[in-house]
């Protein structure tokens, strides 16, 4: 399977500044999207794309294209640094986590789109990790089943129980919104 | 099956109203900037291509794992081997019984020690 990204990738680790550049510029935007989304957090997903560069950068030399594909690779390694962050950061304690359910729609709400927005954002934080990161690989990078298993380290199957599950959870999250996903409202 | 169908549909409908989130502007240019940061850094001249020369040879014999593993076990194959072969032909050479045409013989020829059998 030809890699459009392997020849690129061989040409930054020996220093070849507009290879590094043209990776960048493919694959940057895609890669912060997804940490964006894992840690809803700008800053953070800013941080982990320069990490994720720059172990890209250390090891560019010694890649070796026949083994996995480049962007499985980098796409690994990203949600690798989400869920470091995600699981460095200090639990919330219970009070303050009931605050921020509170912040939910109620029942029947109308909301408007960017309100709307950000209730599903919310709903979609709540999702363990892994579900989170099935149903953002397979949706914003509209890669298929395997691909997604590969970049995840799960076989097919793993991953299709994990996509359901996590559609179900993020769907009985926001059930109870009106005007949405074909409510007929 | 009809239920998991709606929930791809649903969430689906869900994930394609999120707000778009920009790329920050200057995320190229910093990535950039941590690019030529590693150039300037990184090791250059002979001794840095021995270093590469080396990893691509250790990574060519055993991929993924640093110079240290395969210089280690090449070290101790040769201690065991050189140690083997300088000790097993001496150990070898006491049990086996010598022959000299300059020596008397150890062994005779005479009937004394044919058994009728072996006639």
């Amino acid at each position: 399977m030809h890699d459009p990204d392997a020849e690129e990738v061989a040409k930054a680790g020996r220093g070849d500044r507009d290879a590094a550049a043209r990776l960048i510029a493919r694959h940057s935007a895609k890669l912060f999207g997804l940490a964006q989304r894992m840690l809803a957090s700008r800053a953070e997903a800013e941080d982990v794309v320069q990490e994720v560069f720059l172990r890209l950068w250390t090891h560019a030399g010694r890649w070796r294209p026949g083994g996995a594909k480049f962007e499985t690779w980098l796409y690994r390694v990203t949600l690798n640094q989400c869920y470091d962050r995600l699981r460095r950061r200090p639990t919330q304690p219970l009070d303050e986590a009931a605050e921020v359910a509170d912040e939910a729609a109620p029942p029947g709400a109308r909301l408007d789109e960017s309100q709307l927005g950000q209730e599903i954002a919310r709903a979609l934080e709540t999702l363990p990790e892994r579900q989170r990161a099935a149903i953002l690989l397979c949706h914003f990078k509209e890669c298929g089943n395997i691909e997604a298993a590969e970049i995840m380290g799960l076989s097919v199957e793993a991953l299709e129980s994990l996509l359901a599950r996590g559609r179900r959870a993020l769907r009985s999250r926001l059930q109870h919104l009106k005007g949405f996903a074909g409510d007929g409202q | 099956m009809t239920d998991d169908i709606s929930d791809r549909d649903f969430a689906q409908a869900a994930l394609d109203r999120l707000p778009v989130s920009a790329r920050p502007r200057d995320l190229e240019r910093a990535l950039i900037a941590a690019y030529d940061a590693w150039t300037a850094t990184r090791p250059q001249g002979r001794w840095a291509a021995l270093q590469a020369g080396l990893r691509h040879f250790s990574d060519s014999i055993w991929p993924g794992v640093p110079l240290w593993a395969p210089v280690s076990a090449f070290a101790f194959a040769l201690i065991v081997g050189g140690g083997l072969g300088a000790t097993l032909p001496s150990i070898v050479n006491d049990e086996r019984p010598v022959f000299s045409l300059e020596q008397p013989a150890s062994f005779s020829l005479s009937s004394l020690d044919v058994t009728q059998e072996d006639l």
